[in-house]
């Protein structure tokens, strides 16, 4: 779908104003708003950085109840700073709300938000009663006065971060992005390992690092994790069974089903967009090739053939073409074929140890992040774009990042960065703003992979 | 030369029991009951039984039968701690990015296959593992090519192929957590883990 944020739109021309209607909207940027406006749909889309300045006011508790007022002040500051995460709005000074009298959410003074300059406020109410919580969002285009969204969730009160991160998702889908205050992220840490049993588990982390889940407990060495497109999977390497194979963990139920069965050697699966099959690298033909199979682990064929390491293989978003690394021409660079295997070209031709592709899953950005030697010495996150093989490089001087993968929403980037002795896990916007250690727990944290 | 020396060492093992028995007989003294002792017996026993023992000696032939050899040797297979250092086989080291054999490599190799022969019912796990610079992925890879490196060489010496298996650890499982040259020239190698059958 188009996005119309301001990065996509050409230029803020008034009638491109969030106030407009979606008539205006759909004449200005043709169908594909016209297709997003399904009957209810807000008639406003908010235009995005360039354009609106967010207020988003502290959440008023409903009863003046301990539980009430605690799970409000987590929603503030998890809300607040989910959407300034997103990268796609200006936001009123808190200490400039402050200032204004106090409102009532369900009947805010808009005289007051425009003499902040906010074009768009969004409120919350919270009340606890028992274990359960209920939440109120409500979104209020401030000039035309018009609500863009009104949500109640009701859920379990023992986390209410999450309340905050949908209400986050929902105010960001107003601009037709895919927030990621839901998402999480799955990596591999020696964090539970002893000296005796030097094994390493895979654990998942919401996209902000709160809320750990170690995943595997056999205490062997379980790397790699790949998530599946509908979130429920974990693809991984475990040498539980004495070589590396293919595991793919169903992470509800607590399962794990061995997809390669010791048939040589198996690293970096990595699931199709559609879920249906799995890529991996694999030398059971005798050298490291890559390999396709079902999701089931059935139907293995290998589609590379040359007498170098064939690895670490991602796919298109169109699942039609898949990048890989070969050492084939002596260093290790970044290829891309088409998912037969057919019409193998050299990406990556700056540094001589380009690895570990990670195709941008929005079909937006045509481009590749890959883990890069660009000076002696460490390694950096870089991006190439794929039609003009232009590099930018997303980090710089913070010690050796390897290992990038995007955010469904292709705005963002996780990898993993060694500062000092350890190793942790590392979010940056797309373009290497906004760069942040996440405080994903003790241990060395290694191989992100960021999920639906 | 592999042959020649699995010849020798087949002669070898043969010749082990014959020689154990050989300095066997020679060594050991005739125990008293079969030499003519006619003293009297201790007065616990009964006085009246004639001596059972006949006056002249017996057989002059070898009074211990061999018994078959099986069971009775003892390989080394212990391994001195968790983590599975300290095995019978030395590590095999590379060079920075590589999985070439070294003409030392190649020298400790060729005492491996030898054990091989002589332990002809051990079986081996060669562990390719890297130092942490460079990526995940590729130090995968490059385990598994440093590994093969090493099996393909024992299998040129004469090792049958099934008695060795292959896995790549690349930097996830490094001897040395350190950051520095020493550290990283220990991690760069073929590890041989020894299991029987």
């Amino acid at each position: 779908m188009e996005r119309i944020d301001s990065r996509s739109a050409p230029s803020s021309v008034p009638a491109r104003r969030a106030l407009a209607a979606a008539a205006v909207i759909a004449v200005m940027t043709g169908a594909a708003v016209a297709r997003a406006q399904a009957p209810g749909d807000p008639t406003i889309i908010i235009q995005g950085l360039s354009n609106e300045r967010l207020a988003v006011p502290a959440c008023v508790p409903r009863a003046a109840d301990d539980a009430s007022r605690s799970a409000c002040r987590t929603i503030t500051d998890v809300l607040r700073r989910d959407l300034r995460f997103e990268g796609l709005f200006r936001f009123v000074e808190p200490s400039l709300m402050e200032a204004l009298p106090s409102m009532d959410p369900a009947n805010p003074n808009l005289a007051d938000w425009r003499s902040v300059a906010a074009t768009i406020l969004v409120t919350t109410r919270a009340q606890v009663t028992g274990g359960e919580a209920a939440v109120d969002l409500k979104v209020v285009h401030v000039e035309s006065g018009q609500t863009m969204a009104s949500k109640r969730y009701t859920g379990r009160a023992d986390n209410p971060r999450m309340f905050a991160h949908q209400a986050s998702d929902e105010v960001t889908s107003l601009t037709q992005n895919r927030g990621v205050a839901r998402t999480r992220i799955a990596f591999t840490s020696d964090r539970d390992a002893t000296k005796e049993k030097r094994g390493k588990e895979l654990y998942i982390v919401d996209y902000d690092g709160f809320n750990p889940r170690r995943v595997t407990v056999n205490r062997s060495l379980n790397i790699l994790p790949a998530w599946s497109p509908d979130g429920r999977s974990l693809a991984y390497v475990s040498y539980r069974q004495g070589v590396p194979d293919v595991y793919r963990a169903s992470i509800f139920e607590g399962k794990s089903a061995n997809l390669t069965g010791g048939a040589g050697q198996s690293f970096a699966p990595t699931f199709s967009p559609d879920g249906k099959r799995i890529a991996y690298a694999s030398s059971r033909s005798g050298n490291m090739e890559i390999w396709i199979a079902n999701a089931d682990g059935g139907g293995a064929r290998k589609i590379t053939s040359s007498p170098a390491a064939d690895t670490a293989p991602s796919w298109s978003p169109t699942g039609a073409e898949i990048a890989f690394t070969s050492d084939r021409t002596g260093s290790p660079q970044i290829y891309v074929m088409d998912s037969e295997g057919l019409n193998v070209r050299r990406l990556t031709n700056v540094g001589n140890w380009n690895d570990a592709a990670a195709w941008n899953p929005s079909k937006e950005y045509a481009e590749i992040a890959y883990t890069a030697r660009l000076e002696a010495g460490g390694f950096d996150i870089a991006v190439i774009d794929i039609a003009t093989r232009q590099v930018r490089q997303v980090t710089a001087g913070r010690g050796s990042c390897e290992y990038p993968s995007w955010a469904p929403s292709g705005r963002h980037l996780v990898f993993s960065c060694k500062r000092g002795q350890t190793w942790q896990i590392t979010v940056a916007n797309r373009d290497g703003s906004a760069i942040e250690t996440l405080g994903a727990g003790p241990g060395n944290n290694v191989q992100p992979d960021w999920g639906p | 030369m592999p042959k020649q020396s699995r010849r020798t060492a087949l002669i070898f093992l043969a010749l082990i029991p014959m020689i154990a028995m050989g300095t066997g007989c020679r060594g050991k003294k005739r125990p008293p009951a079969v030499t003519t002792d006619t003293r009297p017996t201790t007065p616990a026993r009964p006085s009246a039984t004639p001596p059972a023992w006949p006056d002249v000696p017996v057989d002059a032939g070898p009074d211990v039968q061999p018994m078959s050899e099986d069971a009775t040797r003892a390989e080394d297979f212990s391994v001195n701690d968790a983590s599975g250092e300290g095995g019978p086989l030395a590590d095999v080291y590379f060079d920075y990015d590589q999985a070439r054999l070294s003409d030392q490599a190649r020298g400790i190799l060729e005492k491996h296959a030898l054990w091989m022969q002589n332990h002809r019912s051990a079986k081996i796990a060669i562990e390719g593992h890297c130092d942490e610079r460079g990526t995940t992925d590729y130090n995968l890879a490059l385990g598994e090519q440093r590994a093969r490196a090493a099996r393909d060489y024992l299998v040129s010496l004469g090792v049958a192929g099934d008695r060795i298996t292959t896995v790549s650890y690349g930097k996830e499982r490094p001897l040395d957590a350190a950051s520095n040259e020493a550290a990283w020239a220990k991690n760069r190698r073929a590890h041989f883990l020894v299991s029987r059958q």
